[in-house]
């Protein structure tokens, strides 16, 4: 996974859902260089941060997830003796797609990095090591999840489960390589100790398909166009990462397009009025979450010279379009209406992070929060009730016999 | 949907999948591979062979000595008697050549890969092509010019047809690559679209020649 989403984890003071299991069965800790990083930190590991030692992770909304899920149900929904109808074709093509195994060979370093590193200096090396942070456990959370599938699976759907382990190679991989980048800037994050002290999000597995489906995707847009903006202005290619992310990128597009097929041979989570609503509703979490989330970060998108809100409209358009191939209802990104309470969100939310970085006493800002709260629901649900686009698979889509290819 | 041809897919896949159960796999613990130097992952190991449905692996050898373009092998008579059996993706050319950057990325990916591992070259895009005749349920829904994705991997075809969705997908057979692939000649021209709001731009036209059939590469370039 490539990108985070947040908005539809509730947050840990209001009632959080424990998680149904703790993953970290096996990990070994001692693979990993142990400096821990609670937020973002540019020292040497040499010297570690004062509060390292404490098992406390600075989280907020909108820091990436871990995910878990009920992994019985998994088991059943993939269970080829009770579904009968699983398209088996679709996932043994997969496979062989993920057997291929594209970038085998594509995630080697070399010295650029750590000379371009060195070079980076002042607040953009601050927000790339952040960047390199929140990329890395948002990778590392899709090892952590597919891999757990891919061992719980094995028995009932052999293939699937081979699938979600090759999976987690990938995603291992793009964890390893964005861990190691961080080694250029002296840090590494300990994803042993991330494994255990994070909280994990639990979705059921519906919840599950259409939340990472979208991540994988729009993880895809982001990484595609940040590439081919870099490939056309490489005065702005300040760190090779970049460089790679051309075929990095179709791993995440190929993890989308098997998100895809687990959802169309469950196709009651496709096909009635509720799954519409839902699908409604994760596309907004996640488009809006990667609004805030990166125009609270403008000075790392200007600094590899993009514009961050044109950026994240191209990334949300693109990734709607895909997403309305599968997806039976979308949102109507295009309408310019759909921006525009975007900018609202944006401004509502600089605000609500003013309150909290004033010096007001707790009781205060919570009371100078509750109007801010409210304008950014009403918002968000304004948006959610737009006119949505109706789409689908044409597999199943009502307006196929229609459509003219 | 048009999708014929899946059982022989599947019992293809089977095969594939019974192959891989020989691999073995002992991973117990959770490790993530730290070094990005790191190619071959501790606890999968891959091969080439993986590439190719091993049922298919039989017939493969024809495909090579057809798709030869050096053209000394290509007039082997005795090879071409053999009809082979061809997957395909098609519609309209703006869709498949202009509309799905991320189309050109996939073939370019998999040719690179072809390169790397010394396969030879099993997938083309064709642009209005003959075999359509064949086809009446395609064509009456069908933009023209249409432009197909043919194949001998079965499989790969299931694969970009999930992945494209907006295509349809049948099989032929035929005698000879030739054959299989030829095309009637079409200008192809798209329109610039009306606002074009990406941070860089489009694919350049003419990204799929490397794509086309041998023969009609030359074709293509004048």
């Amino acid at each position: 996974m490539a990108t985070e989403m947040a908005l539809v984890k509730p947050i840990s003071k209001f009632g959080n859902v424990s998680p149904k299991f703790t993953i970290p069965r096996s990990f070994s800790r001692s693979k990993f260089t142990t400096v821990r990083m609670s937020a973002t930190s540019s020292q040497a590991p040499s010297k570690p941060r004062k509060k390292a030692s404490k098992t406390e992770i600075k989280e907020s909304l909108l820091t990436p997830r871990f995910y878990t899920t009920d992994f019985d149900e998994m088991e059943t929904l993939f269970n080829t003796e009770i579904n009968k109808n699983l398209n088996q074709v679709e996932f043994e093509a997969l496979l062989q797609e993920f057997k291929t195994d594209y970038n085998q060979t594509h995630f080697i370093r070399n010295k650029e990095f750590k000379e371009a590193a060195d070079k980076l200096q002042g607040p953009l090396r601050q927000i790339f090591v952040e960047f390199l942070e929140r990329s890395c456990t948002a990778e590392f959370s899709g090892f952590l999840l597919y891999k757990e599938l891919g061992r719980r699976l094995k028995k009932t759907n052999p293939v699937v489960a081979e699938i979600f382990s090759l999976m987690s190679r990938d995603e291992a991989r793009h964890a390893g390589f964005l861990n190691k980048g961080l080694s250029d800037f002296n840090l590494a994050l300990d994803l042993g100790f991330l494994t255990k002290a994070r909280k994990y999000t639990f979705f059921k597995p519906k919840f599950i398909f259409y939340a990472t489906y979208l991540s994988e995707k729009i993880g895809y847009w982001r990484y595609i166009t940040i590439y081919r903006h870099l490939k056309e202005n490489p005065e702005y290619q300040c760190y090779p990462i970049f460089k790679y992310f051309e075929n990095w990128c179709q791993d995440e597009n190929r993890h989308g397009d098997f998100f895809s097929a687990l959802m169309k041979a469950q196709p009651q989570f496709l096909n009635d009025w509720k799954a519409k609503l839902w699908a409604r509703f994760f596309c907004l979490s996640v488009y809006v979450t990667m609004y805030l989330n990166d125009c609270q970060r403008t000075a790392f998108y200007e600094g590899i010279g993009l514009n961050t809100k044109e950026f994240d409209m191209h990334v949300i358009i693109e990734t709607n379009r895909t997403t309305a191939r599968i997806f039976p209802a979308v949102l109507d990104v295009e309408n310019p209406e759909f921006k525009r309470k975007l900018d609202r969100m944006v401004e509502i939310n600089e605000k609500l992070l003013a309150v909290g970085e004033s010096n007001d006493i707790p009781l205060v800002k919570n009371l100078k929060r509750i109007p801010l709260v409210a304008a950014l629901a009403s918002e968000i649900l304004a948006a959610y009730l737009m006119p949505p686009i109706e789409s689908g698979s044409v597999d199943f889509a009502e307006f196929e016999p229609q459509l003219v290819y | 949907m048009a999708t014929l041809g899946r059982g022989c897919w599947s019992s293809a896949a089977m095969a594939m999948a019974n192959h891989h159960k020989l691999q073995t796999q002992t991973n117990k613990s959770i490790s993530l591979p730290m070094s990005a130097n790191y190619t071959h992952n501790s606890f999968f190991s891959f091969n080439s062979a993986s590439l190719t449905p091993i049922a298919a692996k039989s017939s493969f050898k024809t495909a090579v000595a057809a798709v030869d373009s050096d053209g000394v092998t290509s007039s082997n008579a005795a090879e071409n008697e053999q009809p082979k059996k061809y997957y395909f993706v098609v519609a309209n050319a703006k869709f498949m050549l202009d509309e799905e950057e991320h189309f050109k990325e996939l073939l370019s990916e998999r040719l690179r890969l072809y390169g790397e591992r010394n396969k030879e070259q099993d997938f083309w895009l064709v642009i209005e092509p003959k075999f359509l005749d064949k086809f009446p349920n395609i064509t009456k829904r069908l933009k023209r010019p249409a432009v197909a994705l043919v194949s001998t991997n079965g499989p790969w075809i299931t694969f970009m047809k999930l992945r494209l969705d907006r295509v349809l997908s049948e099989s032929y057979e035929a005698e000879s690559l030739e054959k299989a692939l030829s095309s009637n000649p079409t200008d192809l021209q798209f329109e610039k679209p009306e606002k074009w709001v990406a941070p860089y731009p489009k694919y350049e036209f003419g990204w799929w020649e490397p794509f086309l059939p041998p023969g009609s590469k030359e074709e293509a370039k004048v």
